[in-house]
């Protein structure tokens, strides 16, 4: 308990001086309403807004976290398969390492374009940038586990497949929560991204449409909410690493 | 029968024991060679209990390794039972104790002990009571649901080597198995793990540095020399089986020691003058 105070509280105390600075500011006439509203103006945003968030919120919602698991899952499994071969793993490895350069930003209009506007193409576009953190993680970390356990599993005449469940998968624990993680708080704000251009719903259009008629409290309502959600999912990949991991604690003697 | 059959050891003991042939392990390493074992010859008859001992490098560990399928010997030959290192290792006939006590960290000790019965698909129940007994015998109750890494040094070993009990090898090849335990439990354990030889009738190659271990559970001590690494002597035990730790103060137990130690000390002064 003590520790969870320790841990939320100094974060809590730093955000409520900055929201009481910026009201303050707001007040005094420091800051342009017509960029950012003031504290109160954007809650009552949120209130006000909250039919029009919520639909906008669940579109976003369900293109960001099915693109999450749909590019998780088939990165996993492209992971797998490049594990058996080292071949394959030489043709393709590099290049997944060089996507990495692409800014999704440049890839966006062409997937609208080839699949047209809506859900499918944000939901391919996220998928796309959910999948290749998790391959390059867990083509790593399926070759991370110790010689020895491999000698172990061999001695007792394990075959290639219990040598991957048994020792490669859970040796590569930390590299997929290190994908997880790093996708999780990419998947809001790439599914935004494709809606600016490539949709007639969800927060990234509310952003567009807000903006282009100055209702600047809906514009920083949308973002607050994809904060919000970006942060529940990266806290729900946070405790699914701890309870997944329970050996994980112990080692560092916590 | 002829002259040449004659010769060669019992047919008993070659169909059923371990056998090395000729055996030679030169690792590479880039332009440099090692050579770990130079075509060392080494008979161990079905059942019986065989230490090797030797200064550190010498390879021991190599030895095993060949046994157990982990290595390859540059040249020669290693049997268990008649069959290939790799045919013994596919019809699980040894369990390999090795040197650094592997657990795997994500599974806590009844999951690590019950793994060679898991990949080799035993039922659930009949692993579970298999590895409980294993644990009880090496004195781990109580720890089962404790991970590795919540282990002392020794208490890995310990459960290290009930995993390969649960196994019941007709080989048990083991790696400095006690090293990291106190006098006390390492004495307990000996002849604990003696029993069960007794009781599975299997064949023992063990890896020791301390001299009295080798008496206790030996039939015979092999003394080997580094640089390169070679078989330099066999001493045999004849206390028979059924041992207690009343052989310590046995009168032949003292001058054993005192051969082996001097045994050993030759084996390493060839390699320093
Ligand atoms: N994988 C390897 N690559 C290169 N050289 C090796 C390798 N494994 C062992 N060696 C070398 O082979 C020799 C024998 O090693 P080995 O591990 O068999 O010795 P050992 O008798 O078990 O020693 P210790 O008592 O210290 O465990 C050593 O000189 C070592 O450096
Ligand atoms: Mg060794």
């Amino acid at each position: 308990m003590k520790q969870l105070a320790a841990l939320v509280l100094p974060p809590v105390i730093l955000l409520g001086t900055t929201i009481a600075l910026w009201g303050w500011m707001s007040a005094q006439g420091m800051i342009p309403n017509y960029l950012l509203p003031s504290p109160g103006k954007l809650a009552g945003a949120l209130v006000g807004d909250r039919s029009v968030l919520l639909r906008h919120g669940l579109a976003t919602t369900e293109e960001a976290l099915s693109g999450y698991v749909i590019g998780s899952v088939l990165g996993l499994l492209a992971a797998v398969v490049l594990s058996f071969s080292r071949r394959l793993r030489a043709c393709f490895f590099p290049l997944a390492l060089a996507t990495q350069a692409i800014p999704i930003i440049a890839v966006t209009p062409l997937i609208v374009l080839v699949m047209g506007r809506g859900m499918p193409a944000i939901l391919t576009l996220v998928s796309i940038t959910a999948f290749f953190p998790m391959l390059i993680n867990m083509t790593r970390g399926l070759r991370v586990a110790d010689r020895g356990y491999h000698e172990l599993l061999h001695s007792l005449s394990a075959s290639r497949l219990q040598r991957l469940a048994i020792v490669e998968l859970p040796g590569a624990f930390p590299y997929l929560f290190a994908a997880l993680r790093v996708a999780a708080t990419a998947c809001f704000i790439n599914a935004i991204v494709g809606e600016w251009i490539g949709s007639n719903i969800g927060l990234g259009y509310l952003v567009v449409i807000s903006g282009q008629y100055f209702k600047m409290p809906t514009l920083w309502a949308a973002i607050v909410v994809t904060a919000a959600l970006t942060l529940i999912l990266v806290g729900i990949v946070a405790v699914m690493e701890r309870v997944m991991t329970p050996w994980a604690a112990t080692e560092h003697g916590s | 029968m002829s002259a040449a059959l004659a010769n060669q050891p019992p047919l008993r003991a070659r169909a059923d024991g371990i056998s090395i042939r000729d055996v030679q392990m030169v690792y590479r390493r880039g332009v440099q060679t090692t050579t770990a074992l130079a075509g060392c010859n080494l008979e161990i008859p079905a059942g019986s209990w065989v230490s090797l001992i030797g200064a550190s490098g010498c390879g021991k560990s190599t030895l095993l390794r060949i046994l157990s399928d982990i290595v390859q010997p540059t040249s020669g030959q290693a049997l268990l039972g008649g069959l290939t290192p790799t045919e013994a290792r596919a019809e699980r006939r040894f369990a390999l104790v090795s040197q650094h006590a592997v657990m795997l960290p994500w599974r806590k000790v009844l999951a690590n002990v019950e793994l060679g019965l898991e990949v080799a698909r035993v039922p659930k129940a009949e692993r579970r009571r298999r590895a409980e007994e294993a644990i009880e015998m090496v004195g781990l109750r109580g720890f089962e649901r404790a991970y590795p890494s919540e282990l002392s040094g020794g208490m890995r070993q310990r459960a290290a080597i009930a995993r390969a009990l649960t196994l019941k090898p007709a080989y048990l090849l083991m790696d400095e198995p006690f090293g990291a335990l106190d006098e006390l439990l390492r004495d307990r354990l000996n002849f604990e793990l003696l029993r069960i030889l007794e009781e599975t009738k299997a064949t023992l190659l063990l890896v020791t540095h301390s001299i009295s271990e080798a008496i206790i559970l030996s039939d015979k001590v092999v003394v080997m020399s580094p640089r390169p690494g070679r078989i330099t002597q066999e001493i045999d035990i004849d206390f028979g089986h059924n041992r207690s730790p009343a052989i310590r103060d046995d009168p032949r137990f003292g001058r054993l020691e005192s051969e082996l130690r001097h045994a050993l000390g030759h084996s390493m002064g060839d390699e320093h003058h």
